[in-house]
């Protein structure tokens, strides 16, 4: 009796030491790759191009901060990002919104609902690659190309379908009666959206709006194609562009790349209990 | 679920002026139709225009008007080698990322649910690669393989293995590739498998345990088909999501070395925009828009996902 007690303890901590080193060993891996970005964006060229590597930055430097936002565009790029994930943010929040609550709260004939909510996310699944070519002869023939209004549009595609989705889903969580009861009180239909529903859905359409940010944030495919120009081109373009075939200047894409990460860093913590939900939507990405 | 299908007429219309009255009552159209809108513009209308694209051939050259071919684009794309390699090249990559990505995620999630469970900041922290910008993720495994003085070379030569070029290396690129995908999107799985198993109900577990059944048995008899429909949406996602990798073979290899890495996207990409064969393009991106369609439907049918 004893003995099997003891084997069962025995047991029980080698299980709690092997989740625990598994969680240890798994938060290095996640972890190191963004340290050593972080590592190299401090280092002097030769302390990156050292053999043995330099395990921290021991002659820390902001030199590739400085070449890369002062005396390259990359503050402009980030700009372009910023303000293109802004304007496709407001259009997607919007629309989507409106949408979602339509299909959260309103019967419409024939399934259509159904049918409706599931074609607005199939588009979500459609490969970029795809509609690029017809986008890019659209942006070409009303003189867009370049343009960030072109790459909101484009981005809209994506966005707009995730945003739906995640209000609808919001706003189904919401219970139904405080909407009647402000029409019951007077409220028309939409005044019982925009006075009742919407305050309450507040907390959705922050991570909503942090997702769609993220999204456009990240976007690299339909940026390449659509500008060629420093006035439009985003921040994942410009960080490509230092990667050419004859030379890459490590030293400056470490910096870029590794401030294109700080604000997704604290994004991911401000949606800490959104993650499940948005990520499934989030993660059909363009 | 009842109380989303309350409709809007709980309430009477109040007097007010006619257009606004003429909107009240339209509202559920009013509301879905910017949407609506918009997505057949953006969606259907360029897979419509695609198509009408693909039977052409498109020259570089905006003067000259397009040329109908009519299936020539299509028929080009069964002895188009640099098509097969690409192809092959997608699925090889779908395969073996997703299956990584799925054994990896469902491994640690069964191993620290009860662990994790509590530890959000933890979590929130093991989530990290998969929100970073696939270019950020890009670079970063650039240096990282760099043959010269990467990283990972220094630790296979202090593990006393031999040196390699990674995403240099006709056999290993893929296998680079792969790696940096299956850093970025482990975590995706985990949480979604984390989530699962947090709605996992008790009782049958108190039952399976009076009866004696082994933890295998439990495994396969109750948490595998509890879990059935999060697995499905998430491979789903993974997969819909590897057919298209783009970022990472367009920063780390180019598609190189010896197009060992040129998946369908770099393909459509270098043939619309290097060789500006436009009509042709489209062929093949309406190929990867069928093949899409048919796996999600198939997909979703297979595991019930309907609705």
């Amino acid at each position: 009796m004893t003995t099997i007690r003891a084997r069962s303890r025995t047991r029980e901590v080698f299980i709690h030491l092997s989740a625990y080193l598994t969680i240890f060993v798994a938060l290095v891996l996640t972890l190191f790759p963004i340290y050593w970005i972080a590592a190299n964006s401090f280092k002097f060229d030769i302390d990156i191009f050292a053999v043995p590597p330099e395990w921290l930055p021991w002659h820390p430097t902001l030199k590739h901060y400085d070449e890369a936002f002062i005396q390259r565009p990359f503050l402009r790029y980030a700009l372009n990002s910023f303000l293109v994930a802004m304007g496709t943010t407001i259009v997607s929040l919007v629309f989507g919104t409106m949408a979602g609550y339509a299909l959260a709260r309103f019967s419409y004939p024939w399934e259509w609902r159904k049918q409706i909510s599931f074609w607005i996310l199939s588009t979500r699944m459609m490969p970029p690659i795809v509609s690029i070519i017809p986008l890019y002869l659209f942006f070409n023939y009303f003189d867009m190309l370049n343009t960030k209004s072109a790459l909101i549009v484009a981005y809209t595609a994506f966005n707009l379908p995730f945003a739906t989705w995640m209000m609808k889903s919001y706003f189904q969580d919401l219970p139904v009666e405080l909407e009647e009861a402000a029409m019951v009180d007077g409220d028309t239909r939409w005044g019982a959206f925009l006075h009742v529903a919407l305050p309450l859905a507040r907390p959705g359409l922050a991570a909503t709006a942090i997702f769609c940010l993220i999204i456009s944030w990240n976007e690299f495919l339909l940026s390449l194609i659509i500008t060629l120009t420093e006035q439009s081109q985003t921040l994942p373009i410009g960080i490509a562009g230092r990667v050419t075939q004859y030379k890459t200047y490590w030293g400056e894409i470490s910096a870029a790349g590794f401030m294109a990460c700080v604000p997704i860093v604290i994004f991911a913590f401000m949606v800490q209990k959104h993650l499940v939900r948005g990520l499934s939507l989030g993660a059909i990405k363009g | 679920m009842l109380k989303s299908e309350s409709g809007p007429l709980t309430a009477p219309l109040r007097p007010g002026g006619g257009l606004e009255r003429w909107a009240e009552r339209h509202l559920r159209v009013l509301m879905l139709a910017p949407t609506v809108l918009i997505l057949l513009g953006l969606t259907i209308f360029p897979s419509i225009y695609m198509f009408y694209a693909a039977v052409h051939k498109i020259s570089p050259n905006p003067d000259v008007p397009w040329d109908f071919v009519g299936p020539g684009n299509f028929v080009r794309l069964l002895s188009d080698q640099q098509f097969h390699v690409a192809l092959l090249n997608t699925v090889v990559f779908t395969v073996s990322a997703v299956t990584a990505e799925f054994l990896l995620g469902l491994g640690l999630a069964l191993l620290l649910d009860k662990y994790i469970r509590r530890m959000t900041f933890l979590k929130t922290v093991l989530m990290i690669p998969m929100m970073l910008p696939p270019i950020a993720v890009a670079i970063t495994w650039k240096i990282i393989y760099e043959p010269q003085f990467g990283v990972l070379n220094e630790i296979m030569y202090r593990l006393g293995l031999p040196l390699q070029a990674w995403a240099g290396d006709v056999d290993l690129a893929m296998f680079s590739i792969i790696v940096a995908d299956v850093w970025q999107w482990t975590p995706f799985i985990f949480l979604l498998m984390l989530a699962g198993l947090a709605s996992l109900p008790v009782e049958p577990y108190e039952a399976a345990e009076l009866d004696g059944a082994s933890s295998w048995r439990q495994f396969w008899d109750l948490t595998v088909p509890f879990l059935k429909p999060v697995i499905a949406i998430a491979l789903l996602l993974r997969v819909m999501d590897a057919l298209r990798l783009f970022d990472l073979v367009f920063i780390l290899t180019g598609g190189g070395p010896a197009d060992r890495t040129k998946v369908l996207s770099l393909y459509i990409y270098q043939v619309a925009y290097r060789f500006a064969d436009v009509g042709y393009a489209a062929a093949i991106s309406l190929f990867v828009l069928f093949v899409t369609i048919v796996l999600s439907t198939w997909f979703m049918k297979r595991m019930r996902l309907a609705e």
